[in-house]
C-alpha cells in the first residue's frame, strides 16, 4: 500500500480547470518531483494533497485510506511563500507549531534544539524572526516543517533564496529524511535539484500531465541531441559535417555540438580524430532543463 | 480540543507580553488612579477652609431706597447677619460694610478701591424695582461667570426679603423647610411589591452605564485586535502552515477565547486598581460623601449584564475574525470592519439615549435583535421593567445567533484565509466556499 496515491483528481474554479486528471503515486523513501511552469496547477495539487481543498473528481488515498483530520499531524508542509510570526521568538513559535502537530512542549523543544544545532544556528533559539536574514528565516521555516518528523512531507520550492552552502545543507537533510522512510512530494523550478533527488516526476502544463514517469525512462524517451567534444587542439570544419545543426565553443574549452540524430555522432568523432587527440567525446543525455523547456515551451506556441 | 487550548495559550502569552498591551494597560491604570485621587488632590491645593469665603462689600449709606424703613443699608446688614449665622465650614460669603458718603459715584470709587487693595472680592449694588417692590441686586466683581457667589446672594436675598415683609419666625420656618419628595420605581406588570428606591435606581443606572461602556469598549478594542491578528497571520503567510496543523474552528475560536482572556485580565487589573485606590484612607472620606452604597446593586441586573456582556462579546468577535480573514492587507482592515463598528455603535447609542425612557416600543423591539440586545436588554433590566421570559427569549436568540454566525464565520474564515489579492465579493466568497472542505 503506497503512502500517497493521487488518483485522477480534477479541480475546477468556476469555469476554469485548475487541475485536470492528475495521478501520481509516491512510495516510502521516495521523493516525487512535481514540475511545471507558473500557474500550471502545482500548488492546487499540493493543497488537495494537504486536504485543504476537496477535489471535484478522483480521490487521494493515504496508506489506502481517504483523508481524515488525523492526517494533519503526520504531514509537514513547507509553503511556497514563507511565513512566520515576525515578532515572536523562534523557540516560542516553533514549539507552538509543533504542539499543534501533536508533540509535547518538551519533546518539541528538544527536537528544535537538535535541529538548530544541526543547522549550525543554535544562537537563533532566543531571537525574534524579524531579526534574522531572509535565508536564515528559510532555515527556521524548514525546521518548522520537519520538527515533528512527519511521514509525509510536502515541499513547495524548498530551496529558493538560499546560498549554495545552505542549499547543500538542506538537500542533505531532505535526502536523510528520504532514507529514513519519509514520503516526499517536491516542487521546484531548479531542474538540477530534481535530477539529483527525484526518482519519478510529473511535468504539469496548463493543468494537464504533460510528461510523467521515472526520470531515467523520460530521459530515454527524448533523443540525445548533444555532443560534448574536447580535444588537444582546434578542430575545424565541424559545421559542414552531415547531421550537425550547430556548434558552440565553450568557455572552459571544447565544443558543444547539436545534432539531428545519434547516428551523426560517428561522423563527428571520425572527423575530430583525424585532426587532433581527443580527450573527451560524449553523446549527452538530454538534461531535465531541456526536457522541461521542450515540453512546456513547445505547446506554448 | 487540546489544539484549542494551545492556540488560546499562545495568543494570550503573546498579547500580554506585547508592548502595546503593557503600555495601554499602564496608561489606563495611571488615569484611573488620578481620577479617583482627584478629589483629594484638589483639596490639597485648596488649603484651609476659611480661605474660600468671599468678602462682599456694600455701602452703609445709600441714597436710593423704596421706602425709608427698608434701606439698602438695612438689607446689607440683614445679609451680613444671615451669612454670619451660617455654620463656619459651609459659609461661602461674608458681607463687609464700607462707610459711604451718600454720593453714588464717590461710593463706587471707594468700593472699587477696596477690591483693588484686596479687602473685598466684589460688591453688591441694590437698585429699587418698582414692579416687585424690592431691590434688584448687581454683584460686581473682577471674575467672569462667578455663579456660586450670585447664587449664594440670590438665596440670601430671598431669605432676608421675608424680613421686609415682617413675617414671624414661625412663618419663616414653615416657608423655608424643604418638602421631602422621594421616587419609588415599581414593576406594574409582574405585580411584585419590590420597587426600587431612588438610591437603588441611581446605583442601577450607574451599573448600566458602566456595562454599556464596558461592552462597547471591549468589542471595539478586542474585536479590532482579533481582526488584525487574523489579517497579519494571513498576510505573513503563516496561515498556510497553521491551517495544515489545526482545524479552522479551533484556530479561530482559540484566538477569540485567548483575546477574551486578555480583555478579562485587563478589566481585572482595572477593577483591582479602582479597589486599591478607593480604599486609600484619604479617598474613602472623599468618596463617602458621594453617597454610593454598593450593596444596593440588584443581583438580577448583575447576572443579566454579565450574560449579555459575554454573549455580546462572542457574537461580535466571531464576525470580526471572519472579516479579518477575508482581508489580505492590514491597510484594508479599517474599512472592512466599519459596518461591524457601526452596528455596535448603534446598539450603544440605543442603550444610552433610552436610559431615561426604557419602556418605549423601540427599546422593546430592539431588545430582541441579536446585535443590539446586549446593550438594550441591559438597559431594560437595569432601569426599565422586564419579565424573566423576555430575558430568556432574548438570550436564546443571542445563543442561536452565536451558533449560526459562528458557523458562518468559521466557513468564511476557512475560505478567506486562502484567498489572496483583492477583497473578495460575497459572490466570489460563496463560490470559493463550495471548493473547500470543512
Amino acid at each position: 500500500m503506497k503512502p500517497l496515491v493521487v488518483d485522477r483528481v480534477v479541480k475546477q474554479y468556476g469555469d476554469k480547470t485548475a487541475v485536470n486528471g492528475i495521478s501520481l503515486e509516491v512510495d516510502r523513501g521516495e521523493i516525487y518531483g512535481l514540475l511545471g511552469a507558473n500557474g500550471a496547477g502545482k500548488t492546487t495539487t499540493m493543497r488537495m494533497v494537504l486536504g485543504l481543498i476537496f477535489p471535484d473528481e478522483g480521490q487521494i488515498l493515504y496508506d489506502g485510506k481517504p483523508y481524515a483530520k488525523e492526517q494533519l499531524q503526520r504531514i509537514g508542509y513547507l509553503p511556497e511563500e514563507r511565513g512566520l510570526y515576525p515578532k515572536v521568538k523562534v523557540s516560542e513559535q516553533l514549539v507552538y507549531l509543533a504542539r499543534l502537530k501533536g508533540m509535547t512542549a518538551s519533546a518539541a523543544d528538544k527536537s528544535l534544539k537538535n535541529w538548530l544545532e544541526r543547522f549550525n544556528v543554535p544562537e537563533y533559539y532566543d531571537k525574534r524572526v524579524e531579526e534574522l536574514s531572509k535565508g536564515n528565516q528559510q532555515k527556521i521555516q524548514f525546521i518548522a516543517t520537519i520538527i515533528h518528523s512527519p511521514q509525509l512531507l510536502i515541499l513547495d520550492e524548498a530551496f529558493s533564496g538560499l546560498d549554495p552552502v545552505n542549499v547543500e545543507l538542506l538537500k542533505s537533510t531532505v535526502k536523510e529524511l528520504r532514507d529514513n522512510g519519509s514520503t516526499i512530494l517536491f516542487s521546484t523550478h531548479r531542474m538540477e535539484h530534481v535530477e539529483e533527488l527525484c526518482r519519478n516526476i510529473t511535468i504539469l502544463h496548463r493543468s494537464n500531465e504533460q510528461v510523467k514517469g521515472s526520470l531515467k525512462e523520460i530521459k530515454g524517451r527524448f533523443p540525445r541531441e548533444r555532443v560534448r567534444l574536447t580535444a588537444e587542439s582546434e578542430i575545424t570544419g565541424l559545421e559542414e559535417l552531415p547531421g550537425v545543426l550547430g556548434v558552440k565553443l565553450l568557455e572552459q574549452g571544447g565544443y558543444e555540438i547539436r545534432i539531428a540524430d545519434e547516428a551523426s555522432g560517428r561522423g563527428i568523432l571520425h572527423h575530430a580524430m583525424s585532426q587532433s587527440e581527443i580527450s573527451r567525446f560524449e553523446i549527452m543525455e538530454p538534461t531535465l532543463n531541456e526536457i522541461f523547456i521542450k515540453t512546456v515551451g513547445e505547446s506554448h506556441e | 480540543m487540546s489544539d484549542f487550548w494551545t492556540v488560546t495559550g499562545f495568543t494570550f502569552r503573546n498579547k500580554t507580553k506585547g508592548k502595546a498591551f503593557i503600555v495601554t494597560t499602564l496608561i489606563l491604570v495611571i488615569i484611573l488612579s488620578l481620577v479617583i485621587n482627584l478629589p483629594y488632590i484638589i483639596s490639597l491645593f485648596k488649603g484651609d477652609g476659611g480661605a474660600d469665603v468671599k468678602n462682599v462689600g456694600y455701602v452703609s449709606v445709600q441714597s436710593e431706597s423704596i421706602e425709608s424703613k427698608v434701606t439698602p443699608t438695612l438689607v446689607g446688614a440683614w445679609l451680613k447677619e444671615y451669612y454670619a449665622s451660617q455654620p463656619e465650614d459651609s459659609r461661602k460669603l461674608a458681607m463687609v460694610a464700607i462707610e459711604g458718603s451718600g454720593d453714588a459715584a464717590a461710593d463706587e470709587a471707594t468700593l472699587k478701591k477696596a477690591i483693588a487693595d484686596g479687602s473685598i472680592d466684589g460688591y453688591l449694588q441694590l437698585k429699587p424695582n418698582a414692579t416687585t417692590g424690592f431691590y434688584d441686586a448687581i454683584y460686581n466683581s473682577e471674575k467672569m461667570m462667578d455663579n456660586s457667589a450670585t447664587e449664594e446672594l440670590r438665596t440670601g436675598l430671598q431669605i432676608v426679603k421675608s424680613n421686609a415683609a415682617g413675617l414671624t419666625d414661625e412663618q419663616k420656618k414653615l416657608l423655608y423647610t424643604p418638602v421631602e419628595v422621594s421616587a419609588l420605581q415599581i414593576n406594574a406588570g409582574s405585580g411584585e411589591g419590590s420597587g426600587r428606591t431612588a438610591t437603588q435606581q441611581g446605583v442601577n443606572m450607574g451599573l448600566v452605564y458602566a456595562m454599556l461602556f464596558l461592552l462597547f469598549m471591549t468589542i471595539m478594542a478586542t474585536g479590532t485586535v482579533i481582526a488584525s491578528e487574523v489579517t497579519t497571520e494571513k498576510s505573513s503567510r503563516i496561515m498556510e502552515v497553521l491551517i495544515t496543523s489545526v482545524s479552522p474552528l479551533n484556530s479561530m475560536f482559540g484566538k477569540i477565547f485567548g483575546m477574551f482572556l486578555v480583555g478579562l485580565l485587563q478589566i481585572a487589573i482595572y477593577i483591582g486598581v479602582v479597589i486599591i485606590n478607593v480604599n486609600i484612607p484619604t479617598n474613602t472620606e472623599a468618596l463617602g460623601n458621594l453617597n454610593i452604597n454598593l450593596s444596593d446593586v440588584s443581583y438580577d441586573l448583575l447576572i443579566v449584564s454579565l450574560l449579555f456582556y459575554l454573549t455580546g462579546f462572542f457574537l461580535y468577535a466571531t464576525l470580526y475574525a471572519a472579516v479579518g480573514s477575508i482581508v489580505s492587507r492590514t491597510e484594508d482592515l479599517g474599512q472592512a470592519v466599519m459596518p461591524l463598528t457601526f452596528l455596535s455603535l448603534a446598539g450603544f447609542y440605543l442603550g444610552m439615549f433610552n436610559l431615561t425612557n426604557p419602556d418605549s416600543m423601540l427599546v422593546k423591539v430592539t431588545s430582541f435583535i441579536p446585535f443590539l440586545s446586549p446593550y438594550v436588554m441591559v438597559v431594560r433590566t437595569g432601569v426599565g421593567s422586564v419579565e424573566y421570559w423576555e430575558i430568556g427569549v432574548s438570550l436564546l436568540i443571542m445563543l442561536v445567533s452565536i451558533y449560526l454566525l459562528g458557523w458562518l464565520s468559521a466557513k468564511i474564515y476557512r475560505t478567506g484565509v486562502l484567498m489572496y489579492g483583492k477583497r473578495p465579493t460575497i459572490k466570489e466568497l460563496r463560490k470559493a466556499m463550495k471548493a473547500y472542505k470543512f
